[in-house]
Order: C-alpha cells, then sequence, then structure tokens
C-alpha cells in the first residue's frame, strides 16, 4: 500500500556521517578539560544531544553529573564545570552568575564553555561585562546538521524562524552557511543551486564566500547530490498554517514530535506508562504510513493486523523444527511489528478522539473554503465563533493569519472587530503578539494604497547609499502583500475537482492537505526543478516579492553522475512541516526523483505561531 | 640580451634611473666576463696540492665592476656570508683625515653591482657586519648599532648599554650563532659585552679579565654548546670567558716562545680554531681548545692582515688562509705550503665551504677540490666517473674506445658510483660547460643501468640552473652547491626578495615548481608590500598594478599589503587594496584600526558576519557619541536589528532611547506594555 520508490531511485548518502563527527568532535571537546566534571546542558539540547552521544559515552569521557541549564542555582559539588548552551545571552548571564557565586565564596573551580553550533561575540562581550571572561574557556561545538531520519537533516534551531522573520537579526545565517559549507565537504560540490528568498540568497552568498575561501581541497570530488534549493519559509506561510492531515503531520501537530521522538502518554499505549518512540524509517510501520492521508491509515493498519495475525497463525501447523525456526528468527519481528502496530493504532485512536471533539471536519471546511477564497463570509464568522467559544488561543489565531493570507490582509474593520474579540476572548496580553504578527507579515490589515508607498519614499530619501534598496525591501517585507490567490491561479494549486479525490491513489501533491491545495514551497521546488531554472516563473516571482531573491547557478559539471541528478537537497530556513516532507517524497516518487531535507527545525502551525507569541505558555 | 629584458630588479616596469650609457657598458663588460671555456687538458692547472691527499683551487667568480675611488685598506668592508652583499664605509675616521668630509656608506652586491650608497651622517663608526637575514649592522663609537637594509634603507637602531656609552667601542664583532646574529663589543676600559641575538636583544657583560691594562692583541668570539664565549689574547696568554667566569687556557702543544698572539681564528662552524703566534707559528686545533690538529711554521714574523679558514663541510683536511699584504698563504697538515701572490689589496670572506677573496678588480673562491670532482679530474684517475666521463668524450668522438671504457666500468659493476661521481660533480663546478659535460656522461652512463633512480640527476639539474642563475653578474649571488643545500632554497628565494629580484625568484618558484602559497604568492606579496611604498606612483595606479600582478593568486593577503600601505601612511591606498580582500574578516579590523568605522561597519554589513558587525558596533559606541551611533545605526537596519537584539537582554533603557529617537511609538508603546508584564511577575 505505502507507495515504493521507483527502481531507479538513486540511492541515498549516508548521513548517519554527520552523527559520528559531532560525536567525535564533542568527546574532544570533553577531554579537553580532563578529570571528573559535571555537565550542564541547555534544554534545547538535550534531545539532539541524545541523538549524538548518550549518557554512557558521556560517562566514558567523566563526566559526572548531568544538571540542565535552568534558572535555578546550581547543586554540583564538581571542580570542574562544563556547560553545553546556545550561543544565547541568557545563558551566559547564567553562568556568570554561578561563577560569581563561586567567586564570592572564595571558591575557584574551572569551567568551560561550550557553544553549539557556534560562539557568538555578543556572548563573549556579556562574559566579559560580567567580569569572568579570564575565569571561563569557551569553545565551540560546531554541531549544526543533526541526521533525523536517513533523508531528513535538522539544524535543530527553532529560534531562526523568530530572530530572523521578526526580529531581522540574522546571525544564524552564518551557521547555515557553515552547515552548507560541511555538506558540500563532505558529500561533494552541489553542480546545480536554485534558491529564492532573502535569507537564502544571503547564505547562499556566504557559502559560496567560504567555499571559494577554501577551494582547492573539494575540487576534483564526484558531487553525490545534483540540486540544492533553498527556500525562505516567509515565502509560504500557508502550507505551515494549515491543519496537517498525513499521518506524520498529524502526530506532530497532535503529540509533537521532538527530535525525531514522540512521547506517547497512557492514552496511546493503554498502559498507565509513557512512552518515548523513535519515529523514523526504521519503524517499518511507521514508514509505510508515515505519508499516507490520515483516512487510509485506519484500513491499512487494519489490513497489517490481520496479515500480521495469518503470520502468528502459520505456526500452528508446524513441526518441531519449523517452530523453532519461527521462533529463533521470525518471532522477534512479529513481536516488534507488534507492539508498533498497537502502538500506531493507539495513536490514531487518540488522533480520532482529539479531532471529532474539536469538530475537525468544520474545521477543515473553513479552511479548504479560505485556500479557495469562497464563501470568506462565512468563514470569518466560524472564526469569530472560534475565538468566542474560545478552543484554542493559537488555534483561533492561526485561523486568523491563514485569512489574512489568503485574503492579501483583512479589511480594517475586521481586523479590528477580530483583534477585539480576540483580546477579549483570550486575554489583553495577547496585544504584543499581534503587533508580531503584523511585522512578520502573518496578520495584516489592509492599508489603503499610498501609506505604505509613503513610508518607503521617505526612507529612500534618509538614505542614499546600496542600502536603501535593502531598507525599502525590508519595509515592504513589513507589510509584505501575500498575492496569495494570484499565486494559487498562476501556479495551479487548487486542483480542479471533478468528482471525489482519490486520496488512496493520490494523483498529485494535493494529497497532503485532502485534495484541496497544493503546498505552495513544493509546487515551485517542482516548477523549477521541471525547468532548471527560474525561467518563466517571472510572474511567480514577483507575486512572492522576490523579484531580485531568485537566484540559480550552475556549474558545467560533466562529472554529475545520472544518478546524482537525481539527487535534491531541499533546504527550508525557517523550518518545514511534515506535509511539505511527505509531498515531496510523493513528487520524488513520481518523478524518480529522492529528495533529502535540511530543515532549520521541524515546524507546524503551532510551533510558527507560538515563535510569534509574546504570551509565555 | 640584459639590454632588452626588463631588468630583474624591476617587475612593475619601472624604468631604472641610469643612463643608456652604463648599462652598454655593463653588458660589454658582462660578455667579457666570460671567460673561454676551460680546455680539457690543463684542468687541473690551478690545482694547488697542499700535502698528499688534498688540493686546493682558486677560481674566478667575477672581475669587479666597481669603481673604487680608495683603496679597501682605507675603507671599514664587511662582507655577508653566503655569497652575501658587501659594504664598504670610505673615509671612516681616522685620525689624519680631516673629519669634515662626510663618509660614504656603500653598498655592493659580490659582483660588485651597486646596491645602495649614501652620505654618513651619523657618529664614528667602528665597525660594519650582516646580520643572518643580511641586515648591515653599523656599530658606532658610541655603543649605538644602527641597522641597515640591504638597498641601503634604514630599519632601527639599539644601543649596546650605558657602560658601553660612557667607555666608548675599542673594537666589535659580528657573529653567527644558532639564534641568530649576535655583536660583541669591546670597550674602552677593556671590557666585553655582547649580545647574542640582536633580533631579541639582551645585553650580557662579560666578567673582567684580571690585570687587563691594555688592549688584547687579539680576540674572537666562540659559540659552544648555543652559549657565545670570547677568546682574547693577552701577551703569551690566552682567556676564555664565559658568562660567570674568565678562565685562562692554554692550548695543547703549543710551541714554546711565544710572546704575543697576533691573529686567531675560528671556523665557520666555531668547531675549529687557528692562532697566530709573533715567531710565525701557526697553531691548528679544535675550539674547545682539547686537541691540537696540526701546526705551521712560516717564518714571517710580521702581523697577518686576515686569517680565515678554509674548510669543507665532512672533510678531513684543515686548512687556514693567512693574507699579508701582498701574500696570501694556504697552510695546513702538511710540511710546505700554498703560496699565491696578491696584487691588490683584497679581502677574505669566510665561507662555510671556502674563502672568498675580492680586490679591486677581481673576486675569487679559493676551496678544497671535493672528493667527486678530485676522483674524477685527477690525472691518471682510474675512478669510475673518470672512465665514464672519458667514455663519453669517446662516445661523441664516434670512437669505439667508448665501448671499451665503459666495459671496464661495468666489469668493475661501479657504473651506478660512476654515474653518481659524475652528477656530484657536476654540482662542485662553476663552470656550466663543464657541469654540462659531466652531466652529460652521467646521463650517458644512465642508459646503461636498468634501474637508476632518475631524481638525483633531475634535481642536480634544476639545483644547477638555479645556481647559475643566481650566479649570473646582474645578480651577483656566487653561491656553491653545498652553500645553496645549507641555506635552503627558501631562504635563497628570500634573499631574492630582499634584492628586489621578484622576476627572477617567481621564475624559479615556477621552474621548481614550488607549491604556489609558499612560492608564487609570497613574492608578489613581497613585491606587492614594496610597490606600495613607492609614493611617487599615485593609488589608483598602485592598486589596480598590484591587482593586476596579484589577481586572485591563492594565499596572498591583501589585508596584509593593505596594512603594510598604511604603515606607510597611505591610507587611501590601504582602502583601495582592501577592496580586493575576498575576506571581509580581514578588511574590518583594519578599517577599524584606520578610523574607517562607517566604511567597516558597511563591509561587515556585507559580509553576513554577525560578529564582525558586533566587534565594529561596540568600537562605534565607545567612537561616537550617542546620537551619533544611534545615526548611524539608523541606516543599517541589520546591525541596528543585532543592536536591538542585544539590548533587549543587555541594556533595556538604551533600547528605549534608540525607539525614542527613531520616533517608533509603535515599539515603544510594546516596549511599555512588555515591560509593565514583566513588572507584574515580581
Amino acid at each position: 500500500m505505502a507507495f515504493p520508490h521507483r527502481p531507479d531511485a538513486p540511492e541515498l548518502p549516508d548521513f548517519s556521517m554527520l552523527k559520528r563527527l559531532a560525536r567525535d568532535q564533542l568527546i574532544y571537546l570533553l577531554e579537553q578539560l580532563p578529570g571528573k566534571k559535571d555537565l550542564f546542558i541547555e534544554a534545547d539540547l538535550m534531545s539532539p544531544l541524545d541523538r549524538i552521544a548518550n549518557v554512557s559515552i558521556l560517562k566514558q569521557h567523566e563526566v559526572d553529573k548531568l544538571y540542565k541549564v535552568e534558572n535555578k542555582p546550581a547543586v554540583s559539588s564538581s571542580e570542574q564545570l562544563c556547560f553545553l548552551v546556545r550561543p544565547r545571552i541568557k545563558n551566559m548571564r547564567y553562568i556568570a552568575n554561578l561563577v560569581n557565586a563561586d567567586k564570592l565564596a572564595g571558591r575557584t573551580r574551572k569551567y568551560k564553555v561550550i557553544f553549539s553550533p557556534q560562539k557568538f561575540y555578543a556572548c563573549e562581550m556579556v562574559l566579559e561585562e560580567e567580569g569572568i571572561y579570564g575565569d571561563v574557556s569557551c569553545d565551540e561545538w560546531a554541531f549544526s546538521l543533526l541526521p533525523l531520519d536517513v533523508d531528513l537533516l535538522s539544524m535543530e534551531l527553532p529560534e531562526f524562524f523568530r530572530d530572523y522573520f521578526l526580529e531581522g537579526d540574522q546571525r544564524w545565517i552564518n551557521t547555515v552557511a557553515q552547515a552548507l559549507h560541511l555538506l558540500s565537504t563532505l558529500y561533494g560540490p552541489f553542480p546545480n543551486c536554485y534558491g529564492i528568498g532573502r535569507c537564502a540568497k544571503m547564505s547562499h552568498e556566504l557559502w559560496r564566500k567560504l567555499e571559494e575561501e577554501e577551494d582547492g581541497e573539494a575540487k576534483g570530488r564526484r558531487p553525490e547530490i545534483g540540486h540544492i534549493f533553498l527556500l525562505d519559509r516567509d515565502m509560504d506561510f500557508v502550507t505551515a498554517l494549515c491543519s496537517q492531515v498525513v499521518y506524520e503531520g498529524l502526530v506532530d501537530d497532535t503529540f509533537r514530535i521532538k527530535c525525531g521522538s514522540v512521547d506517547f502518554g497512557p492514552e496511546v499505549t493503554s498502559s498507565d506508562k509513557s512512552l518515548k518512540v523513535l519515529l523514523n524509517a526504521e519503524d517499518k510501520v511507521f514508514n509505510e504510513i508515515r505519508n499516507e492521508h490520515f483516512s487510509n491509515v485506519f484500513g491499512f493498519l487494519s489490513q497489517k493486523a490481520r496479515n500480521l495475525q495469518t503470520q502468528y497463525d502459520r505456526r500452528r501447523g508446524m513441526d518441531i523444527k519449523q517452530m523453532k525456526n519461527f521462533v529463533s528468527q521470525e518471532l522477534k519481528g512479529l513481536k516488534q511489528e507488534h507492539r508498533l502496530l498497537s502502538l500506531h493504532i493507539g495513536a490514531c485512536e487518540s488522533i480520532m478522539k482529539k479531532k471529532t471533539k474539536q469538530d475537525f471536519q468544520e474545521l477543515i471546511k473553513t479552511e479548504h473554503a479560505l485556500l479557495e477564497g469562497f464563501n470568506i463570509r462565512e468563514s470569518t464568522s466560524y472564526i469569530e465563533e472560534h475565538i468566542d467559544r474560545q478552543v484554542s488561543p493559537i488555534e483561533s489565531l492561526r485561523l486568523m493569519c491563514l485569512l489574512s493570507i489568503t485574503e492579501n490582509g483583512l479589511i480594517p474593520k475586521d481586523y479590528r472587530s477580530l483583534k477585539t474579540q480576540y483580546l477579549q476572548s483570550y486575554g489583553p496580553e495577547h496585544l504584543l503578539t499581534f503587533s508580531n504578527l503584523r511585522r512578520a507579515g502573518l496578520l495584516t490589515e489592509q492599508a489603503p494604497g499610498d501609506t505604505l508607498t509613503a513610508v518607503e519614499s521617505k526612507v529612500s530619501k534618509l538614505v542614499t547609499d546600496k542600502a536603501a534598496g535593502k531598507i525599502t525591501d525590508a519595509f515592504s517585507s513589513l507589510a509584505k502583500r501575500s498575492n496569495f490567490r494570484a499565486i494559487s491561479k498562476k501556479l495551479n494549486l487548487i486542483p480542479r475537482v471533478d468528482g471525489e479525490y482519490d486520496l488512496k491513489v493520490p494523483r498529485d501533491m494535493a494529497y497532503v492537505f485532502s485534495g484541496a491545495y497544493v503546498p505552495l514551497s513544493c509546487r515551485v521546488i517542482e516548477q523549477v526543478l521541471e525547468r532548471r531554472s527560474w525561467q518563466g516563473l517571472d510572474e511567480v516571482v514577483r507575486l512572492l516579492n522576490c523579484s531580485e531573491l531568485a537566484f540559480s547557478g550552475m556549474t558545467k559539471e560533466e562529472k554529475a553522475s545520472s544518478e546524482s541528478l537525481r539527487l535534491i537537497l531541499v533546504v527550508f530556513l525557517g523550518g518545514c512541516t511534515f506535509s511539505e516532507i511527505s509531498a515531496l517524497r510523493f513528487l520524488g516518487r513520481e518523478k524518480g526523483y529522492r529528495f533529502i531535507f535540511l530543515t532549520t527545525a521541524v515546524t507546524n502551525s503551532a510551533r510558527l505561531l507560538e515563535a510569534m507569541s509574546e504570551v509565555k505558555a | 640580451m640584459a639590454v632588452v629584458a626588463p631588468s630583474p630588479r624591476d617587475p612593475g616596469g619601472r624604468k631604472r634611473k641610469c643612463g643608456p650609457g652604463t648599462r652598454l657598458r655593463r653588458c660589454l663588460l658582462s660578455a667579457a666576463q666570460q671567460p673561454p671555456a676551460p680546455a680539457m687538458d690543463c684542468y687541473t692547472a690551478n690545482w694547488n696540492p697542499l700535502g698528499d691527499s688534498a688540493f686546493y683551487r682558486k677560481y674566478e667568480l667575477y672581475s669587479m665592476d666597481w669603481d673604487l675611488k680608495e683603496e679597501l685598506r682605507d675603507c671599514l668592508v664587511a662582507a655577508a656570508p653566503y655569497g652575501g652583499p658587501i659594504a664598504l664605509l670610505r673615509n671612516p675616521w681616522r685620525k689624519e683625515k680631516p673629519a669634515s668630509v662626510r663618509p660614504v656608506l656603500e653598498i655592493y652586491s659580490a659582483s660588485g653591482m651597486p646596491l645602495a650608497s649614501l652620505l654618513w651622517k651619523s657618529g664614528p663608526v667602528v665597525s660594519l657586519g650582516w646580520s643572518a637575514e643580511e641586515e648591515l649592522l653599523c656599530v658606532q663609537e658610541d655603543g649605538v648599532v644602527l641597522v641597515y637594509g640591504l638597498h641601503g634603507d634604514f630599519r632601527r637602531h639599539f644601543s649596546m648599554g650605558n657602560e658601553v656609552l660612557q667607555n666608548r667601542v675599542l673594537d666589535a664583532r659580528i657573529f653567527h650563532t644558532e639564534f641568530g646574529s649576535g655583536v660583541a663589543i669591546l670597550t674602552g676600559a677593556h671590557r666585553f659585552t655582547l649580545s647574542a641575538n640582536v633580533g631579541d636583544l639582551k645585553l650580557r657583560r662579560m666578567p673582567e679579565v684580571p690585570g687587563l691594562q691594555s688592549a688584547p692583541s687579539c680576540w674572537t668570539t666562540l659559540c659552544q654548546d648555543r652559549v657565545a664565549h670570547i677568546l682574547l689574547a693577552v701577551g703569551p696568554d690566552l682567556y676564555l670567558l664565559d658568562h660567570a667566569a674568565c678562565s685562562a687556557v692554554t692550548p695543547p702543544g703549543l710551541a714554546p716562545g711565544v710572546s704575543s698572539f697576533l691573529q686567531m681564528a675560528v671556523s665557520f662552524t666555531y668547531r675549529h680554531l687557528a692562532l697566530f703566534t709573533d715567531t710565525g707559528y701557526i697553531w691548528m686545533g679544535t675550539a674547545s681548545l682539547k686537541e691540537k690538529l696540526c701546526e705551521f711554521n712560516c717564518n714571517i714574523r710580521a702581523p697577518p692582515k686576515q686569517m680565515v679558514w678554509c674548510s669543507r663541510p665532512r672533510s678531513k683536511e684543515r686548512a687556514v688562509v693567512v693574507a699579508w699584504e701582498r701574500r696570501l698563504m694556504v697552510v695546513g697538515d702538511a710540511p710546505e705550503s700554498i703560496q699565491f701572490v696578491l696584487d691588490e689589496d683584497s679581502y677574505l670572506v669566510p665561507e662555510l665551504d671556502g674563502v672568498r677573496i675580492f680586490s679591486r678588480s677581481t673576486h675569487e673562491f679559493l676551496h678544497e677540490v671535493p672528493v667527486a670532482s678530485e676522483e674524477i679530474f685527477k690525472i691518471a684517475s682510474m675512478a669510475p666517473g673518470a672512465l665514464l666521463l672519458e667514455a663519453q668524450k669517446e662516445y661523441e668522438k664516434e670512437s669505439q674506445k667508448a665501448d671499451e671504457y665503459l666495459r671496464e666500468i661495468q666489469e668493475l659493476g661501479q657504473l651506478t658510483q660512476a654515474v653518481q661521481q659524475c652528477i656530484e660533480a657536476a654540482g662542485h663546478e662553476h663552470q656550466p660547460d663543464m657541469q654540462k659535460s659531466l652531466l652529460r656522461a652521467a646521463s650517458f652512463g644512465k642508459c646503461f643501468l636498468d634501474r637508476f633512480p632518475p631524481d638525483s640527476f633531475v634535481r642536480m639539474c634544476q639545483d644547477l640552473r638555479v645556481l647559475n642563475a643566481v650566479r649570473d653578474y646582474h645578480i651577483g649571488i656566487p653561491l656553491t652547491y653545498s652553500q645553496y643545500k645549507q641555506l635552503t632554497i627558501q631562504v635563497l628565494l628570500d634573499r631574492l626578495v630582499l634584492r628586489r629580484l621578484y622576476p627572477l625568484a617567481i621564475q624559479i618558484c615556477e621552474y621548481l615548481r614550488l607549491p604556489e602559497v609558499q612560492g608564487v604568492s609570497r613574492i608578489l606579496a613581497h613585491w606587492a608590500c614594496y610597490k606600495v611604498q613607492q609614493k611617487d606612483v599615485s593609488d589608483e595606479d598602485v592598486a589596480r598594478a598590484i591587482n593586476q600582478k596579484l589577481g586572485d593568486t591563492p594565499g596572498v593577503s591583501y589585508s596584509d599589503i593593505a596594512a603594510r600601505a598604511y604603515g606607510c601612511g597611505r591610507t587611501e591606498l590601504a582602502i583601495k587594496l582592501l577592496e580586493y580582500e575576498p575576506r571581509s574578516g580581514e578588511q574590518v579590523p583594519l578599517l577599524l584600526k584606520m578610523k574607517r568605522s562607517k566604511l567597516a561597519l558597511s563591509k561587515a554589513i556585507e559580509s553576513g558576519d554577525t560578529d564582525l558587525v558586533f566587534t565594529v558596533l561596540l568600537h562605534l559606541k565607545n567612537e561616537l557619541n550617542r546620537g551619533d551611533f544611534f545615526m548611524t545605526l539608523r541606516n543599517q537596519p541589520m546591525a541596528l536589528s543585532l543592536y536591538r537584539q542585544f539590548c533587549k537582554h543587555q541594556e533595556l533603557e538604551t533600547l528605549k532611547d534608540l525607539y525614542n529617537q527613531d520616533d517608533n511609538h509603535q515599539e515603544l508603546g510594546s516596549f511599555h506594555i512588555r515591560a509593565s508584564y514583566a513588572a507584574e511577575e515580581v
């Protein structure tokens, strides 16, 4: 039932090398501080670290106790403290407090701060300001790529989204460029390169610079991956805001997949314990259903259960020898499969229960109406009802954003009324969130045409140099028009439905949204790959507000094998959703490509909006 | 010919400031310089036997083209080893001369090409000497040492201490140790002060010599176990000075009746010592004064002008060259000595494997004939190499004797050895013709060998080509093969760069296929650093010329060149050069140093490296007043957002000011809301 790959699909490169590399580097850094030491780990780094090096490896390298970096005084008694943190000012203050407390108590210990994935000057500055720069030694753990699955690499930088798209902070771009550089040194140069978006362009330029500085070594390597496609998240917010209905996406929306694994609570495991499950291609059952539309999953699972039963049943007519064989060889696999099967059935049930309670059908219907752009008034009143019933602050916000983007901004009357209702329903503290959303272009008010240009011209008068263009760009992104309707028409994102869309045998990528909508990001990738450039897509690019930010580069690389040319690395800057991954996997199967995904973090609508939110959950 | 080709020290195509006449003359001279190819039969004519086992030969390196107005004896002379330059300070402060005339310091290459000439404006000079980096050290009477470059450019100066200043300098020596170059000084109070490395100046005052009333008759520096000592002779006594003590020493086996030592010489490697006494007796032994090697009585009581060692590394022969006004004598472990007549004032320069002797008209090299050459060329030699050379000659004459000779070698199974001998001997030959015929013989012999690794032959050919190039009259670095090997190609390249012979250096790099980063790029970078010092060329032209030559050569750092330009006070040029620097990380610090903070900021932003932007921001924050700082930020949205992020965590009040300044009411409002929420939590 799960679609097999075409027989000519290329093999994926082996990304486990990245894990080994990161582990060896970490061990090296730990060994730099010989002797017993306590390790303080930032909460965000715990799950990624777990995928790289487990506790026993850490213990082998004389890590005594593990602590979480949180705003509580540490009770460690070790003489050597090692901090493994993201380069954040908050963390620096935590460390500074700890060191200064020790100083006050007249205690001298050895401190080592390991920044991952890199160290920022601002952090060192804070350490200096706090007067402890000389007391700590700083190191970098260049761990920027975590292979979550055979075809999915994550940088595990969820803050990238807020930092770049809201605050305009570009410091992570360097990290992205470094990661791309690492990939190209390990897996050969990328002969074809495409990208869209400001961040994509900057990352690409920075990455190129890195390559140039270090060329000579990489030369002569056979490229393993034929194409690379860089994509900014802000180019397509719609897809990220839609409810996911593919199994993996749904699991993510419901249970939150964290760093490739999910915590199934008691309601799923049908026991009193919750269970942490790794979700990747190694889970055979999951691998077959992850990309399926949810409506198919139940049928598949019950079929699978029946198969399993017949497998079990085979033992009835066995003689002793066969039985021995069965027990020693097959039983373990069957048991494992059994366990996974019951787990996923439990998950499905749990999802079903939750979704029926939330009136999921109605919600999906509204979303589709928004995407197609009809019955706007009806949808608006649905959203109002949603707000008034206080279903969920994030969900309500999501629908509002979806409405705003698909409608090219809310008309002022609606904006005001929805905002007022929202604030009254969920509390005035969300006021700041609204200003953030407006800044990011997620929830905007239709402005009377002239105001924006007035601001722009004012700015351009102020600034005369090169930066002027950048500023106007930045401003236009503040109140960016989404032009979703026009793009949708241009790229045919809403498939014409004649009769029922067969979700069992999908025809196009729209299946990931029940056949109602082809993800914009994926469609763009499809179109560009078909043309091998942006040629003929000028109008789309213009509508995406990326007129100068779409680029493609091709090196005449005769050495690239036809196999490698069908491997495509898609880089999502600002996160991608499981729906997009599923859609592209589908596209790959159809066209004989294999996609590899590199994302700053796996995201979904809830994470996206929480990142924008000023209210702490 | 040299007239047509651009001058070697002139990569930028700048015209040299000499008239066509001089050039033509030089050209004619250099043509006349080529001595006729040596006739084979009298090849050993200039070989002089010393004892039974060794031959010494003296051959001409150059005929000197310097128009010395005065005799060498009227000048302070210093010549650097390894075929280095010669410095002459004319008209030193002699009592009989009028002090009103300012002396002239002149620097020539070993072939007599003038490199620099400057009027000496400082105090009286006692001694001159070259450091290992080919910098000229001039020791003044007041103990100040002035350091000049090869082209007469003043580098720096340092003083040898107060004690020296008070008592004046009587005598000074520049010596070379494994750390670098040292200076030893004898003061008017008959005390010694020395520094073992002028690069890292540490003055050391040596202990007093008991009962020393007058200046020692002769003294020298010794270097043993990485420590510099001083050996001095007072009357019949010898004293060794080290850091702690002064001890009297006696050379073992010294002939009786010595009442004074007139001259002493220490070998190039500090291993051997020779003493010349007032009885015309020469004692030769180890520098540790523990062992006597040999002695010789020349029966000349006049003090020699110079005495230097002439030995080859790894040779058993020891010989000392002693020079008087008109006589040159090579003495060693043999009853007879070799005598040469000196027609003119000459000056001896000890080298690693021989002695260079230059005078007004010629520059010669005297050395022990190396074993390989001796075996091949010795009369009636039956060494395999000699037979091979003969065989090859017969082969060229199409005579069947070639086969006979070859068989003879092959029967003895010595063909490999023969080829090796010929290759080695070729290295020690000065004349290209001779080198060629030896190499031809080697290559001829190689044909009859199955598995002879070709690299020694190839390398020798390459090395000889390089050596012949640098020995050229215009370059004037008369290196021998052993010196070249000791010096290494890297140092040779450095010396060429020092002489501003960039094209030749690059050609050598390309010829030897040295890796670009070590070779060509480094030289180009040096050239560029020199180019930026040419003040008469406009900034645009210099920048363009540099970029044209350097392009994107790997390993060239434009920021280094720019730093040099900035060091010369050419800020505009530095900025232009920085434009070519691809790494912003290198541009920004220099721009900050040049106080172009705003340019640095935009460069940092262009680079996309936020750390760099931050560095500049903090610099700006300290440099500008708050208002200007905010105004600068306003024009740079990226820097602004970065700074806002920082302020959010560290300096909330600044953030408020920033919003205030920008009239950003929306953000200001948000700021206050946020602040109020934060306050509630407390």
